[in-house]
């Protein structure tokens, strides 16, 4: 069964645009010039009830315009869209009982007041069975472990602690599908990771369809099967996470910061490949099809005086241009 | 079960701005020096005529002001909310519930604005009462006077909501707001009786439903009579009818222009 059907979907908007300076300013009193944007531009994918599909790309590439567009609160340029079988312009309040959503970057929990009071205000709005209500919140307080901080003002909370209320706000009318926009940006690793773990349990315990947008790939690749790569408005790629992991991210960013000024780390391995060279500050590329990270950690210490190390993916835009490449 | 979620949008609202005292009683405060200044305005302007100026008594005219300052700063900036969801992309959250948008907001707002109403009256109050006196009220017409000031509340929101969907489309606010507040100032009759102007202005003032916000209301309260109760309330409703089709046409209208910022 399809949980959401897009075909030939088109987002443009028109922003206006005004020239530098004061010249620039007295111009637009008499004329606005206006620039047309195409924020997606015919795109169209599938996802199936209880996928978890992860959607990325670097910002501006059109990952919220598509979310915005298949909850119902944008409009569609052209093109079609079917959630659990709603038109979402025509029929968004019957599909809002339907969907849960989690805008990381726009909370929707009242800042100065506890949690708990805007979980009940939601009871309310998603009419609730009050029974049913008490009931599912006390297994998703205990499954998101808030219990201490739910009575506590909001703004008191920190973002991890925020961001697990966030998603209870957004779970409590038990939605089929789950939009999650970004729910882990700013978060350090710790919390990021409870994120992913709850994401996997509710979609493997409660089938619910999780469609998750980051700029972040190592959150949709511990979260999600499957992978929409969207880039300037369009689909670069769609397919197994798995896949992507194989043909474009094997190999990882090792950033090393050295106690000694040293002019290269002479590691003398193939298949690593230097990217910058500071006096103190080296980057370099592993390709982990030849060497496992830990041989190239381990013989970097081994080497060098180390202050600090970052082993990273590499960036999101980085992985679009190989694909390009291909 | 339909309108309990509109309910509880008011409870949590009060309670929200209950954390506010301070802003509110800071708001009503500054509110209340307007007042003062204005009191002794119009004690120099009573003093060269002969006690009272197109049938206002000094004591009728501060207590109409303090009124129609009350009705008029009590809902706060409806319009610059709506700009100000719609430019930091926090309306995608308002959005997509299961409710009436600009219902929703009504149900929250109202409860903050009578809640402010009464902070504001009552200061402006103690000052009146302390500068130039009371005037005299017959107890029980001022229910239906408080019905009166809901109405106008009510009226008020309306109007300022039907501005705010218009930013749906033009973004910025301040234009509109500007423009509004300036037309309830004057031809509102929030400063002045409309018995002021000149009688073409005052007549056309007086069916617009800016007076209706600020002037009939006030006149009520300081000159009651029963068939002005009558006339008042049902244009007021009238009003409020005519400016929720509007605001119906143009949502629907100006929804689909809306870009949302952020991500």
């Amino acid at each position: 069964m399809k949980a959401i059907i897009i075909k030939n979907l088109t987002k443009e908007f028109k922003a206006k645009q005004k020239e530098a300076g004061v010249k620039g300013s007295i111009k637009s009193l008499f004329k606005t010039n206006y620039k047309h944007i195409s924020a997606v531009n015919n795109i169209s994918f599938e996802v199936e009830k209880g996928e978890t599909v992860g959607f990325i790309g670097p910002n501006g590439a059109g990952k919220s315009t598509t979310i915005k567009m298949m909850t119902g609160i944008l409009f569609p340029s052209t093109g079609e869209i079917k959630v659990l079988d709603y038109n979402p312009q025509k029929q968004r309040k019957k599909l809002a009982y339907n969907i849960g959503t989690v805008f990381g970057q726009k909370p929707q929990l009242w800042y100065h007041l506890p949690a708990i009071d805007t979980f009940n205000l939601f009871a309310k709005i998603y009419d609730l069975n009050q029974r049913e209500y008490r009931k599912r919140l006390n297994r998703l307080i205990k499954v998101f472990e808030v219990e201490e901080f739910l009575k506590q003002p909001v703004r008191k909370l920190s973002l991890g602690q925020r961001m697990r209320c966030e998603m209870i706000a957004s779970l409590l009318h038990n939605p089929k599908v789950l939009f999650l926009d970004e729910p882990t940006i700013g978060m350090d690793i710790i919390a990021k990771k409870r994120i992913r773990e709850l994401i996997k349990i509710l979609n493997e315990k409660e089938g619910v369809t999780v469609i998750l947008t980051s700029h972040d790939l190592e959150d949709v690749e511990q979260v999600c099967k499957r992978l929409i790569i969207i880039n300037k408005g369009t689909i670069v790629y769609d397919g197994s996470t798995k896949e992507i992991r194989n043909r474009h991210l094997k190999y990882k960013v090792v950033q090393v910061i050295l106690n000694n000024k040293v002019s290269s780390l002479g590691l003398g391995l193939k298949g690593v490949k230097t990217v910058f060279k500071g006096k103190f500050r080296h980057v370099i590329e592993v390709d982990t099809s030849k060497y496992s990270i830990q041989q190239v950690v381990k013989k970097i210490v081994s080497k060098h005086d180390v202050e600090d190390i970052n082993i990273l993916d590499p960036p999101i835009e980085e992985v679009i241009s190989r694909i390009y490449k291909e | 079960m339909g309108f309990t979620k509109y309910w509880e949008s008011a409870k949590i609202s009060f309670n929200n701005n209950l954390m506010y005292k301070a802003d509110f009683l800071a708001n009503s405060l500054f509110i209340g020096l307007i007042i003062f200044i204005f009191t002794n305005l119009w004690k120099v302007v009573y003093s060269t005529e002969s006690g009272i100026i197109e049938g206002f008594t000094i004591n009728m005219m501060i207590w109409y002001f303090l009124l129609t300052e009350s009705i008029v700063t009590s809902p706060g900036k409806v319009i610059e909310t709506f700009g100000e969801e719609v430019q930091s992309g926090e309306i995608a959250h308002q959005l997509n519930k299961p409710y009436n948008y600009v219902l929703f907001k009504y149900s929250s707002n109202i409860s903050e604005t009578i809640l402010r109403f009464f902070f504001t009256f009552s200061i402006g109050a103690i000052i009146a009462l302390t500068f130039v006196g009371g005037i005299i009220v017959d107890w029980k017409t001022l229910p239906f006077i408080a019905i009166v000031i809901f109405l106008a509340l009510t009226l008020h929101f309306c109007i300022m909501a039907l501005l705010g969907v218009f930013v749906f489309w033009m973004e910025d606010a301040k234009a509109l707001s500007f423009l509004y507040n300036k037309l309830v100032f004057v031809i509102g009759g929030m400063i002045l009786p409309l018995e002021i102007f000149p009688p073409w202005l005052a007549k056309i003032s007086a069916v617009l439903p800016f007076s209706y916000v600020a002037y009939h209301p006030a006149k009520l309260f300081v000159m009651f009579s029963w068939d002005s109760f009558f006339k008042v309330a049902l244009t007021e409703i009238a009003w409020i009818v005519v400016t929720i089709g509007l605001i119906a046409i143009f949502y629907n209208f100006f929804i689909k222009k809306l870009s949302i910022n952020g991500g």
